[in-house]
């Protein structure tokens, strides 16, 4: 008796411990939602969260979080809470975790225009056509072409276009003019200028003609597959155009610029985090890069920076490929959440938003009405690149996205990898490309 | 003492266990309770990206024959091999060399041993972030320093084929060195003196107590640091995703990236289960191999 009463703090002790910890254990089960068997009153509060990633060199926190204090001034009954939660995949990853784990998640992500089909297979968004049709059809008809490429699937839409970009061809337009040399207008006039931009001593390449990232490549390729005259992706989302043409031309025409050129580094490039500082500090006369990095660039630069798409093949056709995230409302929410998350998202798609969001971050305007806007006019009269960059996405086409997009893109990588390194010809890279990417499409054809 | 006292002895004592208990239920649940949902889910097919099989199917032992019919599988596992059989032996000499440089009675060796342990405070994907520029084409440090040297051959790290799992595993040693010198100097430190002073009035060569003292009684230590080395070496991928992403044409895609990339970008949960179970085999497989042959050893030894 005497022992077991010394017991009884330690064993209170650990009983408090397990309590504890089966309170940590245990997923906080979400509150019942209220609003789902009976349709909520507009008036009743409600709350949402927004997952978000920072993807560009700008203060993305600091400006959705005044975006929501507007947002709450101008709708009391709706509370939103931004979340920061790393990269575009640890945005993906989280909210995946979230709901494979029974958990409730936020009512509205930022996540990458590309990952539409996954999203919609797994089941983790809700279509948008009911509120579009709600709303004032020149809304959605307002939207640049180009970034609602990605917004659609099965006969829906999926996302509305958010943080926008766009790949361009950066070029130092002081050392062009020095060389007497005039933007490029094809694939021919644009080799040409990167071998007459670069700059030996000896062995050392003190500059480059081009720096162009290949280690993770399908974005920055696409253009040059579109560029002579076939995009890798098409209206069926279980078909790719790896063994084509112009597929085979694009992978010969990177690989000539180093072996035949010798305007670029040789083999697999990893240079997409140092493009934008080895263009500014002249170690690059140009760079295959993202719209986003133009105000680092223009930051950096003392020199006269030219922004345009890719030129294309022909002479005068031109190539660009947008990218970047789309708004995607979450099935787990419930109606009066995907209401507020609909209302959040067309406030934050308001033509004068974007136009300052778009000023601010560097992103693209998404829209028409954007351009329209009295503050972008200011902006590209002091910042012609801007409009530039902005006008490269008329040549653009879909981004690449395609069913089971993870492995068919590794499937791709790893061919263009292998024909660059020289360990397969290009016509054999892209033929195995093909034949394997389709053996991985075939289940979702049936 | 009986069998009934014995008996008596233990059930007056459940102490020892209510003090196991919160640790034993932490292992259930994260360690225990996953492994045996892992060998479950493995045993059916599920892909989140299609919704014909987003409810989980029973295929018995479909994913296993289909991931060692995998041409990438295979190359996975090689780089794996590779991988663990060129850092951790690596990591650990290194370790102890520093263990033994630190370990001297030196006026600023404070600052030597922060030095070595400094790798292993840093945040591994930050790191790689730093080493990122070290591997840069042209003027990164390697090159330069290469060059001075006199090399002029291939310049590209992490998308050359033949290097870029040699630049991954030069980070993971880089990484990983520090941490395990801690623990050599602890065991050099926990030395007996006198030992030492018995052998230097015998007239050992610094040589020979190295290899019949320091070495003997450093073995339950160097036991330790190759199973957490081992262990370790599975579980170090950040730094993959920064610097190669796998590639070039997955030539550094060890086990525990691949299975990332199956379950989170194939969101194929049958096949990352597969793997799971594979990569939880084999550093069973090996620790309990290590641990038995050290502990035959360690009989043979005192009988």
């Amino acid at each position: 008796m005497k022992k077991s009463k010394r017991l009884w703090p330690i064993l209170s002790l650990l009983l408090l411990a397990l309590l504890a910890l089966a309170g940590c254990a245990m997923p906080v089960a979400p509150a019942a939602p209220a609003g789902e068997s009976t349709a909520p009153a507009a008036e009743e509060p409600v709350t949402i969260q927004v997952f978000y990633p920072v993807a560009v060199d700008a203060p993305i926190a600091q400006i959705l979080n005044g975006y929501v204090d507007a947002f709450h001034a101008a709708n009391p009954n709706i509370t939103v809470e931004p979340v920061f939660s790393g990269g575009y995949g640890d945005v993906k990853t989280a909210i995946q975790t979230t709901i494979e784990g029974g958990g409730k998640p936020p009512a509205l992500a930022v996540m990458l225009a590309t990952d539409i089909y996954d999203l919609v297979n797994a089941g983790y968004i809700a279509p948008l056509d009911n509120f579009i049709a709600a709303s004032d059809p020149a809304y959605i008809a307002d939207f640049l072409p180009a970034y609602m490429a990605n917004s659609t699937y099965d006969g829906q839409t999926w996302s509305i276009p958010f943080q926008r970009s766009a790949v361009v061809l950066y070029y130092n337009a002081d050392l062009l003019k020095e060389a007497g040399l005039e933007p490029p207008t094809d694939w021919a006039s644009w080799a040409a200028a990167a071998q007459a931009l670069t700059v030996r001593e000896g062995d050392n390449v003190t500059r480059w003609g081009i720096e162009f990232s290949s280690d993770w490549p399908y974005w920055l390729f696409q253009p040059l597959a579109i560029g002579a005259g076939q995009n890798i992706v098409g209206d069926d989302p279980a078909q790719v155009f790896f063994d084509t043409q112009a597929m085979r031309d694009a992978l010969q025409f990177y690989i000539d610029l180093s072996q035949v050129y010798q305007a670029t580094p040789p083999g697999v490039q990893a240079n997409w985090g140092t493009g934008p500082a080895d263009l500014a500090s002249g170690q690059t006369a140009m760079i295959a890069h993202s719209t986003g990095s133009l105000s680092s660039i223009l930051k950096q630069a003392d020199f006269e920076v030219g922004v345009m798409p890719y030129p294309g093949r022909e002479a005068g056709t031109f190539a660009s490929v947008p990218g970047g995230g789309n708004l995607y409302i979450l099935d787990g929410a419930s109606d009066a959440e995907k209401a507020a998350a609909w209302k959040f998202i067309q406030f934050l798609t308001e033509p004068e938003r974007v136009a300052d969001f778009s000023i601010q971050t560097g992103y693209i305007p998404n829209r028409a009405a954007a351009f329209e806007t009295q503050a972008w006019k200011d902006y590209v009269a002091a910042t012609p690149q801007a409009q530039a960059a902005a006008d490269a996405l008329q040549y653009a086409q879909a981004e690449f996205t395609v069913e089971n997009l993870g492995e068919v893109r590794t499937i791709l990588h790893d061919y263009i990898h292998k024909a660059i390194n020289g360990e397969m010809s290009v016509a054999d890279a892209m033929a195995a490309a093909q034949a394997d990417a389709d053996a991985a499409l075939e289940p979702f054809r049936q | 003492m009986t069998a009934f006292a014995r008996l008596q002895r233990r059930r007056v004592s459940p102490l020892p266990y209510l003090l196991i208990l919160p640790t034993f239920v932490f292992v259930a649940l994260f360690t225990i309770w996953p492994m045996l949902l892992a060998s479950y889910q493995s045993l059916f097919l599920q892909r989140l990206n299609m919704a014909r099989y987003r409810t989980p199917t029973f295929t018995g032992f479909q994913n296993y024959v289909e991931l060692f019919n995998d041409d990438r599988f295979h190359q996975v596992m090689h780089n794996t091999l590779i991988f663990v059989a060129g850092t951790v032996p690596v990591s650990i000499v290194l370790a102890f060399l520093f263990a033994m440089l630190v370990n001297q009675a030196l006026r600023g060796i404070g600052v030597a041993r922060l030095f070595f342990f400094y790798p292993t405070i840093l945040p591994l994907v930050s790191a790689a972030t730093i080493w990122m520029f070290f591997f840069t084409p042209d003027y990164g440090i390697f090159n330069t320093t290469l060059r001075a040297l006199g090399y002029t051959g291939p310049q590209n790290w992490t998308g050359n084929p033949n290097l870029a799992l040699l630049a991954v595993m030069i980070v993971s040693v880089w990484k990983n060195a520090g941490y395990y010198m801690i623990f050599y100097l602890a065991g050099l430190q926990g030395m007996p003196v006198d030992v030492y002073e018995a052998a230097a009035l015998d007239g050992a060569s610094g040589w020979q107590m190295l290899w019949r003292i320091t070495f003997p009684l450093l073995r339950r230590t160097t036991l330790f640091i190759t199973t957490i080395a081992f262990i370790g070496a599975f579980q170090t991928v950040d730094h993959i995703f920064v610097l190669t992403q796998g590639g070039p044409a997955g030539a550094s895609t060890v086990l525990l990236y691949y299975l990332w990339e199956q379950r989170f970008e194939f969101l194929n949960v049958g096949v990352a289960s597969a793997l799971t179970v594979v990569l939880i085999a084999v550093l069973l497989i090996f620790t309990l191999t290590n641990f038995l042959l050290s502990e035959r050893k360690e009989d043979a030894h005192v009988g």
